[in-house]
């Protein structure tokens, strides 16, 4: 089980900010997408236009394997506009 | 009587209340120092023909404070002889013209000072997960960095 954050306007078409949600330990960054968006239909139509971090950091959307653990911080990070 | 050390040191802070350039510079000011160079980013109060009411930021703030933490990691990397630096962010409501960022670092020589707030403010906008939403008369638009790599740039 993991806890999925979410920023901007992903927390806007999600109609929250977190969650915890049960995901495969082993899982591509893609089908993480797919599981998320399975929860939150709506988040689709960002879906080129956003990366996860997992842990903290960034990881694209696409075949990069990602091994988490119970707890695992994963938020979606639209695009960023700080400064 | 103690004197503290004067060791390099980052002052990150992620806040709502107003930013202060009074107290951001006096952060970074250093004996060692002949220069404090420092980026304000302000609220402009258009774009794109329409007028903005505010600005509001949010942040996923501990990622954002790591993150900033890196960038000044890399300042000292690039210019070994960066003293201090300071990176204040406001978040939630900004009112149009007061600050929501403000950068500050100090160095002996002014060379390097400028060069590293530039490298700052640069990959902050490039890297750190903080948005900003600007708000019209009868809308809102969520902004988008164009140093951001995973945006759209064609809509």
């Amino acid at each position: 089980q993991v806890s999925v954050l979410y920023f901007a306007r992903s927390a806007e078409l999600a109609g929250l900010r977190c969650e915890s949600l049960w995901v495969p330990r082993q899982v591509t960054s893609l089908q993480l997408w797919e599981e998320i968006v399975k929860v939150h239909p709506r988040l689709a139509v960002i879906r080129d236009q956003v990366v996860f971090a997992v842990r903290q950091e960034y990881v694209l959307l696409g075949d990069q394997l990602l091994v988490l653990q119970p707890g695992d911080e994963v938020a979606i990070i639209p695009p960023i506009s700080g400064g | 009587m103690d004197e503290s050390k004067d060791e390099p040191k980052d002052f990150i802070r992620l806040k709502s209340e107003k930013l202060s350039v009074d107290e951001v510079s006096a952060l970074v000011i250093s004996p060692c120092c002949g220069a404090v160079s420092l980026f304000i980013g302000t609220t402009r109060n258009n774009f794109e023909g329409k007028k903005v009411i505010h600005l509001e930021y949010e942040a996923y703030t501990s990622m954002a404070e790591s993150e900033i933490k890196k960038i000044c990691r890399d300042v000292r990397q690039k210019w070994p002889s960066v003293k201090h630096i300071a990176v204040h962010h406001r978040l939630g409501v900004v009112p149009v013209t007061e600050a929501s960022v403000i950068i500050a670092v100090s160095s002996p020589h002014r060379a390097e000072s400028l060069e590293a707030v530039t490298y700052c403010i640069n990959t902050l906008k490039a890297s750190v997960p903080i948005w900003k939403k600007e708000i019209y008369e009868d809308e809102y638009s969520w902004k988008e960095n164009k140093e951001c790599f995973w945006a759209n740039s064609e809509k």
